[in-house]
């Protein structure tokens, strides 16, 4: 281990999407896929080994952000976490990755690191994929055989583990049309702003007046994967919001997660804090859909 | 491959060079180029020492980028912002003491000059939020705000100092 010397590894770099995914047919798991490398160089500085990279640097067309009010974002795997926060109709229609995403680690780091990189990494306290899982995103896998959509509820298997076949490239990341009164919000918890969260949650409010239609609601860094919290959903569902209904809600919600002790938090702490979070972020999506 | 030809501009200087693939562009600017100006910090893009301007504006950690997957980017540093004298955010930080040790400075001020390229009239509140990721364990950091404050009468560029780096790249580039 060394935060200097990488291990020795084999650099391939692909011109192409067809030949990224040839290359991934034939090396499946011998081979990592490096993009922004904010992960996957500091893993390999500390533990982890790869025969081979395959680096999407020089592949063409995928550093794509475009917004249709029909389909929804369309986010390329290239796109880099400085785009997202630059981009004025993420930060218009989905405010809840926007604020993710100027949160997000520091400057430089925002500078490389894709948000595709941040959803296949799986984290649990990942900032940006706590807000797509609220917002409802879906991955974009291609490989020889043709491509297949993962919806992200579906996308994390466990810590650190994802869906995505070791034969695959993350292509895209497609982020569902916001409805004519569709708000969200995200926050986190840090000790200093740099930090990684001790605790996160995202919150999509489809709303008709001040009646909730629909809900969906993540919260990070309280399980093996960031979660949906379906129980406070269901709360929320075709009921106006009320005073009374967000105390619901704040009693629901830690009933839907099992956090641990770390280094950043204590369990007993997250369970407390984790209602309130919830609630704030309530209002503030209610407000932002009117 | 373990070895890549790649075309890497550093500090205006359009370069044919050839790198192991697994070395980080802070050892390829350090080693093999000799600016050492670049520093190593943390070496896991935590501390903002190696930090270098990436494409004339965005800052990059240079630790964790491998030079090998920068084929035809430009890269500057510290010492290629001060091509042509100092540049305003370099005086600043002399004018406002904004140095101890110094480690930190060559990332602070490339850093600082990315910020105020983006965004030449910035708050106290975004010149303290773009600078999270550059540590400076000596000064505090009243001083080293003061200073990007200070270098913000100076930004946007002239259009001549602008115009000066991009000449010195095309000549270079030819």
């Amino acid at each position: 281990m060394s935060s200097r010397i990488l291990p020795n590894f084999d650099l391939l770099v692909p011109n192409s999407t067809s030949e990224a995914v040839n290359l991934l047919a034939h090396y499946q798991e011998r081979a990592a896929i490096l993009a922004g490398g904010t992960d996957l160089i500091v893993a390999m500085k500390m533990n982890y080994e790869s025969e081979i990279l395959i680096s999407v640097s020089e592949l063409d067309g995928l550093d794509y952000i475009d917004f249709d009010p029909n389909s929804g974002l369309h986010i390329g795997a290239k796109a880099t976490v400085s785009q997202i926060l630059d981009n004025a109709d993420v930060k218009q229609h989905y405010p809840a990755l926007w604020q993710a995403a100027n949160v997000f680690a520091t400057p430089q780091i925002r500078t490389a690191a894709t948000l595709a990189g941040n959803v296949l990494r799986g984290s649990p306290a990942g900032d940006c994929s706590c807000a797509l899982l609220a917002l409802g995103a879906r991955i974009v896998l291609q490989s020889t055989e043709g491509k297949r959509e993962v919806a992200i509820e579906d996308f994390w298997t466990g810590y650190n583990q994802n869906a995505r076949k070791p034969s695959e490239l993350a292509i895209e990341i497609i982020v569902d049309a916001p409805q004519s009164a569709t708000g969200s919000a995200f926050h986190r918890m840090t000790r200093v702003n740099e930090d990684l969260a001790k605790l996160n949650g995202s919150v999509r409010l489809d709303m008709d007046g001040n009646v909730c239609k629909s809900a969906r609601i993540a919260m990070g860094c309280v399980g093996p994967t960031t979660l949906r919290l379906p129980k406070t959903e269901k709360l929320l569902q075709n009921e106006e919001i009320t005073p009374e209904l967000l105390a619901h809600v704040a009693d629901m919600v830690p009933t839907e997660i099992s956090p641990i002790d770390d280094k950043r938090s204590t369990a007993e702490y997250r369970l407390m804090v984790s209602g309130v979070v919830i609630k704030r972020l309530i209002e503030q999506a209610a407000t932002a859909a009117n | 491959m373990k070895e890549r030809a790649i075309e890497l501009t550093v500090n205006g200087i359009a370069l044919n060079i050839t790198v192991p693939v697994h070395q980080t562009l802070l050892d390829t600017l350090r080693e093999q180029l000799g600016f050492t100006d670049t520093k190593y910090g943390c070496g896991t893009g935590e501390c903002g020492a190696c930090s270098v301007i990436i494409d004339d504006q965005e800052s990059l950690c240079s630790c964790m980028a491998l030079a090998s997957t920068l084929n035809g980017r430009s890269i500057t540093t510290a010492a290629g912002l001060a091509s042509n004298g100092l540049n305003a955010v370099q005086q600043a930080f002399i004018d406002q003491t904004a140095v101890q040790c110094g480690y930190c400075t060559p990332g602070m001020v490339v850093k600082s000059t990315s910020l105020l390229r983006k965004n030449p009239n910035p708050s106290e509140e975004e010149i303290r939020k773009e600078l999270e990721g550059n540590i400076c364990r000596c000064t505090g950091y009243d001083s080293i705000v003061k200073a990007v404050q200070q270098a913000a009468q100076s930004f946007p560029e002239s259009d001549t100092q602008w115009d000066n780096a991009v000449e010195l790249k095309a000549g270079a580039n030819s």
